[in-house]
């Protein structure tokens, strides 16, 4: 019963690109101010998801409103246009069925074929077809159109009532305090598309008089609620909301009003009504129109599950900034121990033009000498027969062993890149490693390799005036090729004492890198595998409880951790760094205060590694503060969530490690009266589980102890 | 204008005919200061003879060496060799520097427990391992290295009394090629003893095998040792992967890395003739890649070096207590430090150079202590500048084994400072005195000789 009414009122809430329960419940009570036409609409949607579920259609979709709310559309419009008698409203029934199934059809078809939403067509052509069949009797009677008004009202300036019919319609309704509610609704639901609609209505407003001489109040409603149905779609619903989307909201806008007038004609010749066509042109040119680009990184289409537009941009805007960069390959340094680059992407000695993005490296004591004694021979140098490896899995493609190691300063012009090891990673990327020493490549060509494994050691032959290693990546298996920029998956770079924890980045000029090296315990704690389940005995406040964790996987393959009491957090495990990459649901519980404290971990252990990472903001703060800097969103997200990290040995059991959170969220700009912080702490327990989660800001104090740890003792 | 230096006049021999070979005479530079402190203030403020450690010579030679190995294998641990100097304060400079302990007894494990180190950070060594201190071991999670089969059974005896389980790793002793065969400890491996007692430790439920450790020496000069050493331990960790599916958490390769310090039977310096750390690492860790092991399980690589890291840092300054003739005309030296506090002039020529400016004049000497006994000859043969009664002497890399194998003899133990990083000077071991040395005596009643008040 439950998962019916939730059917219900998500498919009332999707026509509003929402995924509210409560906002469909309103948009259900606020078609009810005229019983009738509330009925209809809600008998639409019943017969849908009923014969949906009947004909055993995806549960997950009909549920998420997939098909429910072109039938609600369908009977609302039914109500709005016709006397209802009861021949008419078994018409309606019969052709409620026609919509499910142009609905199911139209769905897909625009899916496999354009990888675009049906949007509401499959209700515009099933109503046309009902307008074009009711033709063959004579005994149907179109109401008269008329917005209901009412005494409080009458008081309000014409361009508001303009507006709130606007909403009104949206849902045919025909009186103006359902789009009193709608509004209301929305306000709460998302400022950003409130901002949006009154913008949109208000360019509309602009736009129709300047287009049209005369506009009728049905002309400003008919392109005025189409227009805020696209600045919904357009303006953060399925398109990322930037500065950008404002400009395409306004020129959408003028497509809306333009489309309008065409349709109003081609249509009047059949008697037809314009309805949500041109929202429905516009919306779907746009967005097919934007995937034919050849940048993506503005303007962006939607490419994970919707939410509200804030909801979307958080969440895009937060893995923009902590996997901007990645790649599917996760290369590492191909060297042990701390290396530092002598010369970086860019250089100022040879890594220009075609070889801009390869690197030097050699390595540095403690006082910055890379040499011992005089420096006069290759020996003294401490790069100089180190082994040096594969920074990826592959295949060695290319070797070449014979070119003599350089005195020092007396660089070999001739055979520039020296001894070298060129190796094929798959998938079109090759790296190479240059300069090696004579003779000390212990890899053979088409020989398989691993991640790690020694290829050669250090040298100074070929153009090298001392010892030192270069590192590119490339795109073919020549010698001497294109560099090609591609990130390190992860690295630790030593600045000062401190130890940085860097990810997809590139290292720069002078900088101290080292590879991770993995700690058992961590790594071990962090890992989760498929079907495990995990216990805490929780204290939340004054609250006690027991939350229960089982790891499980989704049909696109993404692993995530599901608590009994609703919340969900997605991972995505790497070999050296564990992330989580999303909180949905329940954020009164320890997986909520989980991903405070462990949205990014490195699984091997440093004392003095510190480490940052952003949050979406939506899954953190639900205050006034935020709710309020979301009507300027559209300009700049003025709050942001983070936290800064460190390790920390426990003095009481040294065995166990302890991870630091310091937590933030910080308003900028209008908004830098606020500010949160909270500290949080978890301990990893030597024998390689989460021991305990703790998290402590002004209003709460979470505990938790992993129950596993109580059994220990 | 400065007092123009004294000097005591030297006949020398001339000889006729061709130069020496070896070119000019000698010449002994003064060592005036120690990290930049001077070594007359040193003297007056702590006395003489005195024992000096650099705490920068100490980081610097332990990081020196942690890069060379951290840049040729992925997992590198330290552990600090206990034996060759348990000073409190150079023990910590090693632990801060990363290090964990390597101790071989309970005198050693108490004190690394002491320092803070954890149960799970030492390595526990050596022959003798009381039932007492191995219970602690296991309690403790520490590494213990069992070095022949009576302790053994001993270690399965004591943990299935108790109910706990033991790290556990055996001492492989083999013929790496060099002499002498270090076979008196640990198990054999060309016998199939090693792969015996391997058999037993993984049949057993209290046991958990982590590791392997070889020792094969000490000032080891061939780093074709180490090679075959490590190959050996390689061989047997592949079998126990193969055959048992064990993947072991580390291999010790123990100690034996030589220091700057000359052996009294080599011929040329030691900087001219020892290979240098880099080629030891080479050896070792090209052979460690040959374990058959998936590449993110490779074993920790552990070395308990403690002489190559500690004896550069420590210095000894002496006072030149007297100088006299010997009977066949030599010249003898006598310092206020002999072999009872600088036990390692056993072994090697130590450099002794003048502790403030000296004439250009050489004279070849015989080196002796303070103590009544004939014995205490520091160098039997040396050449030095001219030397007179008071003058400082700094007698260099002495960290290693100087501060643990001293002896109590007819007088007591002197200072011993370490020279901060920061300048400044730590008294860190204080001299003894009589009280200190009477503390732990007993006189009988009846053979006081003043009767108690």
């Amino acid at each position: 019963m439950k998962y019916f009414t939730d059917s219900i009122a998500f498919s009332y809430s999707q026509i509003f690109f929402c995924n509210r329960r409560w906002f469909g419940y309103l948009a259900l009570i606020s078609t009810f101010v005229i019983p009738e036409m509330g009925a209809l609409g809600l008998l639409g949607v019943i017969i849908s998801n009923s014969l949906a579920l009947y004909l055993k259609f995806d549960k997950e979709k009909i549920r998420d409103g997939f098909y429910g709310f072109n039938g609600i559309l369908f009977g609302a419009a039914a109500s709005y246009y016709f006397q209802l008698t009861p021949f008419v409203v078994l018409l309606v029934i019969v052709f409620l069925v026609i919509t499910f199934f142009i609905a199911a059809a139209l769905e897909n078809y625009m899916y496999t074929s354009f990888n675009l939403p049906g949007l509401s067509l499959p209700f515009i052509i099933t109503l046309y077809i009902f307008f074009i069949f009711i033709t063959n009797f004579n005994i149907i009677y179109y109401k008269e159109l008329k917005f209901i008004d009412y005494p409080f009202t009458a008081q309000l300036p014409e361009i508001i009532k303009h507006y709130l019919k606007s909403f009104s319609l949206i849902l045919f309704q025909s009186s103006i305090i359902t789009g009193i509610i709608l509004v209301t609704g929305v306000l709460v639901f998302s400022r950003v598309m409130l901002i949006n609609s009154i913008l949109a209505f208000i360019i509309n407003y602009i736009f129709v008089h300047l287009l049209f001489p005369n506009p009728s109040e049905s002309l400003i409603i008919l392109t005025s609620f189409n227009t805020i149905l696209t600045s919904f779609a357009l303006g953060g619903s399925l398109i990322i909301l930037s500065k950008k989307t404002s400009i395409l909201m306004i020129l959408s806008s003028i497509m809306i009003i333009v489309f309008t007038g065409f349709f109003i004609r081609l249509l009047s010749n059949y008697f037809l009504p314009v309805l949500v066509l041109p929202f429905n042109v516009v919306v779907l040119a746009t967005i097919y129109s934007l995937k034919f680009r050849q940048d993506f990184s503005e303007l962006v289409l939607l490419y994970f599950k919707p939410g509200s537009p804030e909801e979307n941009f958080y969440y895009h805007q937060n893995r923009k900034s902590r996997f901007g960069n990645f790649k599917a390959m996760l290369p590492e340094l191909p060297f042990f121990g701390q290396w530092k680059v002598s010369q970086a992407h860019n250089g100022s000695i040879t890594h220009k033009d075609k070889w801009s993005y390869a690197w030097d490296f050699i390595i540095e004591d403690e006082n910055n000498n890379q040499y011992s004694n005089l420096g006069d021979k290759v020996e003294d140098y401490y790069c100089y027969n180190v082994p040096v490896n594969s920074p990826l899995d592959g295949t060695v493609a290319k070797i070449i062993d014979n070119v003599p190691d350089n005195n020092i300063n007396e660089p070999n012009i001739k055979q520039n890149w020296g001894n070298t090891v060129i190796i094929d990673h798959g998938q079109g990327l090759y790296s190479s490693l240059s300069h090696l020493k004579p003779g000390s490549i212990t890899v053979n060509e088409n020989q398989i390799i691993k991640k790690g494994d020694v290829v050669a050691r250090c040298g100074n032959s070929g153009r090298s005036p001392v010892p030192h290693l270069h590192f590119q990546f490339q795109l073919s298996d020549k010698l001497g090729d294109k560099t090609y920029k591609y990130p390190i998956a992860y690295y630790l770079q030593t600045k000062d004492d401190k130890l940085l924890l860097k990810t997809f980045e590139f290292p720069e000029q002078d900088n101290k890198v080292r590879n991770i090296e993995l700690h058992s315990a961590l790594k071990n704690a962090f890992d989760f595998k498929l079907g495990s389940e995990l216990s805490f005995d929780c204290k939340l406040n004054d609250k006690k409880f027991i939350e229960h964790w089982e790891v499980k996987v989704d049909i696109l393959n993404n692993l995530y951790i599901e608590s009994d009491n609703n919340a969900k957090i997605f991972l995505y495990p790497s070999k050296k760094i564990f992330y989580i990459t999303n909180f949905l649901g329940n954020s009164k519980s320890a997986l909520y205060y989980f991903y405070l404290n462990a949205i990014k971990i490195p699984l091997g252990y440093n004392k003095n590694l510190k480490w940052e990472e952003k949050y979406p903001v939506s899954t953190i703060s639900k205050n006034p503060v935020r709710y309020l800097s979301e009507f300027f969103l559209i300009f700049k997200p003025f709050i942001t969530a983070e936290s800064a990290f460190n390790f920390k040995i426990k003095d009481t059991n040294e065995e166990d490690i302890s991870i630091e959170c310091s937590f933030k969220v910080r308003g900028e700009g209008l908004f830098s009266f606020y500010s949160q912080s909270a500290k949080g702490e978890m301990v990893i327990d030597k024998n390689a589980f989460i021991k305990s989660i703790s998290f402590t800001d002004e209003k709460n104090i979470f505990f938790a102890n992993n129950k596993l740890s109580m059994e220990e003792k | 204008m400065t007092k123009k230096q004294y000097e005591r006049p030297i006949i020398t021999k001339q000889q006729s005919g061709f130069m020496n070979k070896f070119g000019a005479a000698t010449v002994t530079l003064p060592k005036t200061e120690i990290d930049g402190i001077s070594v007359k203030e040193l003297v007056e403020n702590f006395g003489s003879p005195l024992f000096v450690i650099s705490e920068r010579t100490l980081r610097e030679k332990q990081r020196n060496a942690l890069r060379i190995f951290k840049t040729r294998y992925p997992k590198v641990q330290f552990a600090w060799s206990y034996k060759t100097n348990y000073l409190n304060a150079v023990c910590s400079v090693f632990h801060q520097e990363g290090s964990w302990a390597e101790v071989v007894s309970e005198f050693e494990y108490d004190k690394a427990k002491k320092l803070g180190v954890s149960g799970k950070h030492i390595f526990y060594n050596g022959p003798h391992k009381s039932n007492e201190s191995l219970t602690k071991a296991i309690n403790d999670g520490a590494k213990i290295h069992i070095d022949h089969f009576d302790e053994l059974y001993q270690l399965i005896e004591l943990t299935e009394k108790f109910g706990k389980k033991a790290n556990v790793a055996i001492r492989v002793n083999m013929d790496v090629g060099i002499f002498p065969k270090w076979d008196r400890f640990g198990f054999n491996f060309e016998n199939g003893e090693a792969a015996q007692a391997l058999k037993r430790i993984i049949v057993s439920d209290s046991l958990v095998l982590t590791g392997l450790h070889m020792h094969i020496g000490t000032y080891m000069m061939s780093t074709e040792a180490y090679r075959i050493g490590v190959n050996k331990l390689v061989s047997l960790a592949n079998e126990l992967y193969k055959n048992n599916g064990i993947i072991l958490d580390y291999i010790d390769i123990g100690g034996g890395f030589p220091s700057n310090n000359t052996l009294k039977g080599q011929y040329l310096p030691a900087e001219q003739i020892l290979p240098s750390i880099e080629q030891f690492a080479d050896a070792i860790t090209s052979e460690l890649f040959s374990l058959k092991y998936d590449k993110k399980d490779l074993p920790t690589l552990v070395l308990e070096t403690g002489r190559a890291l500690v004896d550069d840092a420590g210095s000894l300054i002496s006072t030149v207590l007297a100088t006299k003739r010997l009977s066949d005309g030599k010249r003898a030296l006598i310092f206020d430090a002999g072999v009872n506090i600088l036990f390692t002039s056993f072994w090697y020529k130590h450099l002794i150079s003048p502790g403030q400016k000296t004439g250009a004049f050489t004279e070849d000497a015989k080196v002796f202590g303070p103590l009544c006994m004939n014995i205490d000859c520091i160098n039997e043969n040396m050449t030095l500048p001219s030397l007179k009664k008071n003058d400082l002497v700094v007698i260099q890399r002495v960290g290693a084994y100087n501060m643990t194998q001293w002896m109590q003899f007819i007088t007591t133990r002197p200072n011993v400072v370490m020279i901060m990083e920061n300048g400044s000077v730590e008294l860190i071991r204080q001299a003894e005195d009589l009280e200190y040395i009477m503390m732990k005596e007993r006189l009988p009643e009846k053979l006081r000789l003043t009767a108690k008040k």
